[in-house]
């Protein structure tokens, strides 16, 4: 369920044409759009899954891990680990 | 007068599109052999307009300005903006007049759909019919069901959706065929700590919930369990629309399997209209 607006708005943005090679490319020139909080900001550049997933509807976490360049073995492995840890926050 | 003339469900996993030349041969033999029988049940029916009822995948859509039902009533629709379905053939014909009939029909029946005079259909309506092998596609009128975003139509509702559109049908003066295909489900979970779960018992139950046909049993069974079965399970709304517009009687189960290749419990059915 998306509960943070603008890392729901990056997610989604990232689908337009290009959107996702000029984000691997450069990463920091696109999140500067976004008035992203500071924790959210930190948790992008971790490639933090925990901390994002309850952030964001579950299939813009999906497709913003593979515009971002993860493959899906990882970020299933990733959410897996989910299982196994204390919730975040 | 317009009359229904058949109602189907298909799953629409992005796998089958996207890692097509990856899937194991067994594998894409029998997705190819579910989506032929279903593609011969339907083009039996001679449709010449296809409601096709599927999730918006954040194509059209976003929490921006979210619709629960969003009729589309464009006399042609685009075609699929992810790359893995480059091929599909576009703009796809729809059905302006009778997609318009569906939305008044509504409004009368104190229904508020959105509508939407151009859509992209992503691969949740494109897949099923990228694969069914039609000869020709049927006019279509897409209808996108929120199932992806809560708060979603409840299962009560989507009972009600399937009588309306069976209403509009009986009721629209052109004498022309129609045919409901629900697209999406069956249980799988997406993005979330249990992505590529498939609850092969909770499959099992809604598909035999869908043969005894009952409303109250199919609800009850949805409103307890679906949302454990995975986030994706959502879409199973869809084929209780198509279940509701066929009266709820006459399901029959082409094939179930569960499919980790391609994360979902896919599932293929007509009914008896």
């Amino acid at each position: 369920m998306a509960t943070d607006y603008w890392f729901s708005k990056l997610c989604y943005d990232l689908q337009r044409p290009g959107a996702g090679a000029e984000y691997r490319a450069d990463r920091e020139k696109v999140l500067a759009r976004y008035p992203l909080a500071p924790e959210v900001l930190a948790a992008i550049r971790a490639d933090d899954v925990a901390t994002l997933a309850p952030l964001v509807n579950a299939y813009l976490l999906r497709f913003y891990f593979g515009a971002a360049g993860m493959n899906d073995e990882t970020f299933v492995a990733k959410l897996h680990a989910m299982q196994k840890e204390p919730a975040h926050g | 007068m317009a009359e229904l003339v058949g109602a189907f469900a298909a799953s629409h996993a992005p796998l089958i599109a996207r890692d097509w030349a990856k899937l194991p041969a067994a594998s894409r033999e029998i997705i190819t052999a579910d989506f032929a029988e279903l593609g011969r049940r339907l083009a039996a029916t001679r449709p010449d307009v296809l409601i096709e009822l599927a999730p918006d995948h954040w194509t059209n859509f976003f929490i921006d300005n979210l619709p629960s039902i969003c009729i589309g009533v464009g006399a042609s629709h685009d075609g699929p903006p992810e790359p893995f379905m480059k091929d599909f053939p576009r703009p796809i014909a729809g059905d302006a007049a009778f997609a318009q009939h569906i939305a008044k029909t509504a409004f009368e029946e104190d229904f508020e759909p959105s509508i939407s005079h151009h859509m992209a259909l992503d691969h949740g309506f494109c897949i099923p019919l990228s694969k069914l092998g039609l000869p020709r596609l049927p006019r279509l009128v897409p209808i996108v069901v929120n199932n992806l975003e809560p708060p979603m139509p409840s299962i009560r509702r989507c009972f009600a959706w399937g009588r309306l559109l069976a209403k509009a049908i009986a009721t629209y003066p052109d004498n022309i065929r129609v045919a409901i295909l629900g697209s999406g489900g069956l249980s799988h979970s997406i993005g979330e700590p249990t992505m590529g779960a498939i609850d092969e018992a909770f499959d099992r139950d809604c598909i035999k919930a869908f043969q005894d046909g009952a409303e109250g049993p199919l609800t009850r069974l949805l409103d307890d369990r679906m949302e454990a079965a995975g986030n994706g399970t959502h879409e199973v709304r869809n084929w209780v629309i198509a279940h509701s517009a066929a009266g709820n009687r006459g399901f029959d189960l082409i094939d179930y399997r569960v499919m980790p290749e391609v994360y979902v419990g896919c599932g293929w059915a007509s009914w008896r209209v």
